[in-house]
């Protein structure tokens, strides 16, 4: 049952709290502190992680917890708010990380009673929770465990008597500890942080959940106009009215490419002269069936696709993704996109990152073509750019630890760099050890920045390049970055907290928190947060996580970018020069912490801002890191 | 005067290919340019780059040979003989 005395509308009331080493469970109610100071999601796990974790444990230990939770507006009709949260202590960056994945899996979530799940402790044998509208069951799950995200989402069907249940599961490589193990719902992605591999060391194979429950709002009148307007803008805006609807994010690699900004051989360059043959454009013509919707969205970007010749004649995917393209094509230097549709399935059957396995494989590209990776590291597989027959064979190696290559780059870009030696780490293109997203940090130096000043590090959804790509703010000039940059950072930190898609930020955004954002809260909430109440609530949340990551070592001098970004400017087409210098990073990174009230020295959050921004408990934590 | 346009996606899609060789008067500017477009291929060419609550053109980038534009501030930017002119599509996030 919701909780009928909770202040507020839209959320169900209460997280699960599973001790998974112990097999029990109980419900917590939700606090008020907790959705008024960090209203859902990202903020709120970054609160709970901040309070319950001690700094400096093993990712994949016992002592890890991880979080399923869903954001106040999910479950409703707003468009877009149908996002799953998942966030822990990464195995990737070592610190607070989240990822988010469209889709059903949050709003049934919410229909089933629970804005979301805490699991601690470690399982002594596999499990699988199931959350059946309000009953609680944690199952065994040991004729689950070796099995792909797929058959594991059928065996449940069967198992469950029902396809009218939401899973997300982890495959082979979560069970193997790869460091960029993913969770998959339905077909799509918790993708990044190697969030997969944290379920896997707690043996949790999968969460199952049905639900029939309304989310309550509090003036349904008044939430139907919100709807006419929002609905009326999507259907105003040539983004997510026409574009989105017809070739979802694959549209990017043309837009990108024409501009010189589409990272290519391991981002050796960013202008790819056959990157046509990966477009929107011939993904449509050649593999895409069908459009496909998340819950409450009426964008349709979701493209269902067959591969319709060739060695992987016949495989089908929702798919692939701007990202996928780019990590599992151009980085590898081909332009086949069956090949990448193929590979990017298998990515998610196995239950690894698209994009980090993408530019792992591009990393020992680059290392084998130098002669830091022999024939004995990689298996006896010549492994270079532009072999797309090896992408699938390799993956599968990575996915299941397999020979000398496959457990090198299970670890990483960043752990294979440091293993390997020789100078190989100018060759690991990652931040924080998360290696970055199709999106160029050398032509846009506000996105440059939200890269380095990240707390996921590669991400692409700290900082966003969408202002800078539209022309909305010129890519030239580094000046006013720094409060450009915080300003998203707040935008993506709410509507994370939220769970809105980001995919849909012109409408929502995109250069700081609007009133339509506050207005989505309030609506859903009958909470009455101004906007500058919301912005202050924002950048309490990006306070603490960056709190989060100062007590796991992180400082000013980890805020940066990898040498090739800032001493080898792009090489070719349209972009061609531009480059980030340290310089001019640094020169950022005090206008950056100048405007958040952060140690320009340390980085390390001030204690006035810290007060200010109603964390005393954090300035006190904080003390003992200046 | 002849100017190449190069587009993909939604506005190839309407323009009919990759390539449009066009031929307009001198002084013809970018804004002028797109109103031409409307002109010759309707509705569906002004719903890929005008919000059609607003009516504004959308921030989005167009490329004159390799260098960048931004309808923000340069739709008043003249292109000249043999130009070709890239039009970016105004998209979201990725």
């Amino acid at each position: 049952m919701y909780r009928s005395d909770f202040r507020y509308k839209g959320y169900a009331g209460k997280l699960l709290r599973v001790n998974l080493t112990a097999g029990t469970f109980k419900d917590e109610p939700l606090t008020n502190e907790l959705a008024e100071g960090y209203i859902g999601g990202a903020g709120m796990a970054a609160r709970i992680l901040y309070d319950e974790l001690s700094p400096g444990i093993d990712p994949l230990s016992p002592e890890n917890k991880v979080i399923f939770l869903t954001g106040p507006v999910v479950g409703t009709m707003i468009p877009t708010a149908n996002r799953i949260g998942l966030y822990a202590k990464s195995p990737l960056t070592n610190s607070f990380f989240y990822s988010s994945a469209g889709g059903h899996f949050g709003p049934e979530l919410k229909f089933a009673g629970y804005d979301g799940v805490i699991f601690e402790g470690n399982s002594p044998q596999p499990v699988y929770l199931f959350i059946d509208d309000g009953y609680v069951e944690l199952r065994p799950a040991q004729h689950l465990w070796g099995m792909d995200t797929v058959q594991v989402q059928l065996a449940l069907f069967e198992e469950l008597g029902s396809e009218e249940i939401q899973i997300a599961a982890i495959g082979p490589a979560g069970e193997k500890l790869i460091r960029f193990a993913c969770v998959i719902c339905g077909c799509r992605a918790l993708g990044r942080g190697g969030l997969g591999a944290v379920l896997g060391s707690k043996q949790l194979k999968a969460v199952a959940v049905r639900g029939q429950r309304s989310v309550e709002v509090p003036d349904m009148q008044r939430m139907k106009l919100f709807l006419d307007e929002v609905f009326a803008r999507f259907n105003a805006n040539p983004a997510t009215a026409e574009i989105l609807p017809r070739y979802g994010t694959p549209v990017l690699v043309n837009a990108n490419n024409s501009l010189g900004l589409f990272g290519y051989k391991n981002w050796q360059d960013e202008f790819y002269t056959e990157a046509e043959g990966l477009s929107g454009d011939t993904m449509r013509k050649k593999i895409v069936k069908r459009d496909k919707s998340c819950f409450a969205c009426p964008s349709r970007c979701g493209k269902l696709s067959i591969v319709g010749s060739g060695p992987y004649e016949g495989v089908r995917n929702e798919g692939p993704e701007y990202e996928d393209i780019f990590s599992l094509g151009s980085m590898c230097g081909h332009n086949d996109i069956e090949v990448v549709c193929a590979a990017e399935r298998l990515c998610d059957d196995l239950g690894v990152d698209a994009i980090e396995a993408g530019v792992a494989i591009a990393f020992a590209m680059e290392c084998y073509e130098r002669g830091l990776l022999t024939l004995k590291d990689t298996d006896g597989i010549d492994l270079k750019f532009g072999r797309a027959d090896l992408i699938i064979p390799v993956i599968e190696k990575i996915a299941r630890r397999d020979g000398a290559l496959g457990g090198l780059l299970a670890e990483g870009v960043k752990r294979a760099a440091e293993k390997i030696g020789n100078g190989s780490e100018y060759f690991a293109m990652h931040g924080k050890g998360l290696t970055y997203a199709g999106h160029s940090a050398r032509g846009m130096p506000g996105f440059a920045l939200g890269y380095a000043t990240g707390p996921r590090g590669g991400s692409h959804h700290d900082g966003r390049p969408t202002g800078e790509r539209s022309g909305l703010v010129p890519r030239e000039t580094i000046e006013g970055k720094g409060e450009y940059t915080a300003r998203i950072n707040h935008l993506m930190i709410l509507t994370d907290s939220l769970l809105l898609c980001h995919l849909t930020e012109n409408i929502w955004g995109p250069l700081d928190i609007t009133d339509l954002v506050v207005r989505s809260l309030n609506v859903a909430t009958g909470m009455t947060l101004t906007l500058d109440e919301a912005r202050t609530t924002a950048e309490r949340m990006w306070n603490i996580i960056r709190a989060f990551s100062v007590r796991e070592g992180y400082r000013r001098e980890h805020d940066r970018l990898p040498p090739r970004f800032m001493e080898e400017p792009i090489k070719t087409g349209p972009s061609k020069g531009m480059a980030i210098s340290r310089q001019m990073l640094d020169d950022m990174l005090d206008q950056y912490y100048d405007f958040r009230g952060w140690d320009k020295k340390t980085g390390i959050p001030t204690a006035e801002r810290l007060k200010a921004l109603g964390l005393e408990d954090v300035a006190r934590d904080m003390e003992k890191y200046r | 005067m002849k100017v190449t346009v190069k587009s993909f996606a939604n506005i190839r899609d309407i323009l009919g290919s990759a390539e449009l060789d066009l031929d307009i008067a001198a002084g013809t500017t970018i804004g002028g340019l797109f109103a031409l477009l409307t002109q010759r291929y309707g509705a569906a060419f002004d719903r890929q780059i005008r919000d059609q609550m607003s009516g504004e053109i959308v921030p989005f980038l167009v490329m004159i040979n390799e260098t960048v534009y931004r309808t923000t501030t340069d739709l008043d930017v003249s292109l000249t003989q043999g130009d070709a002119v890239t039009v970016m599509i105004p998209f979201d996030g990725g």
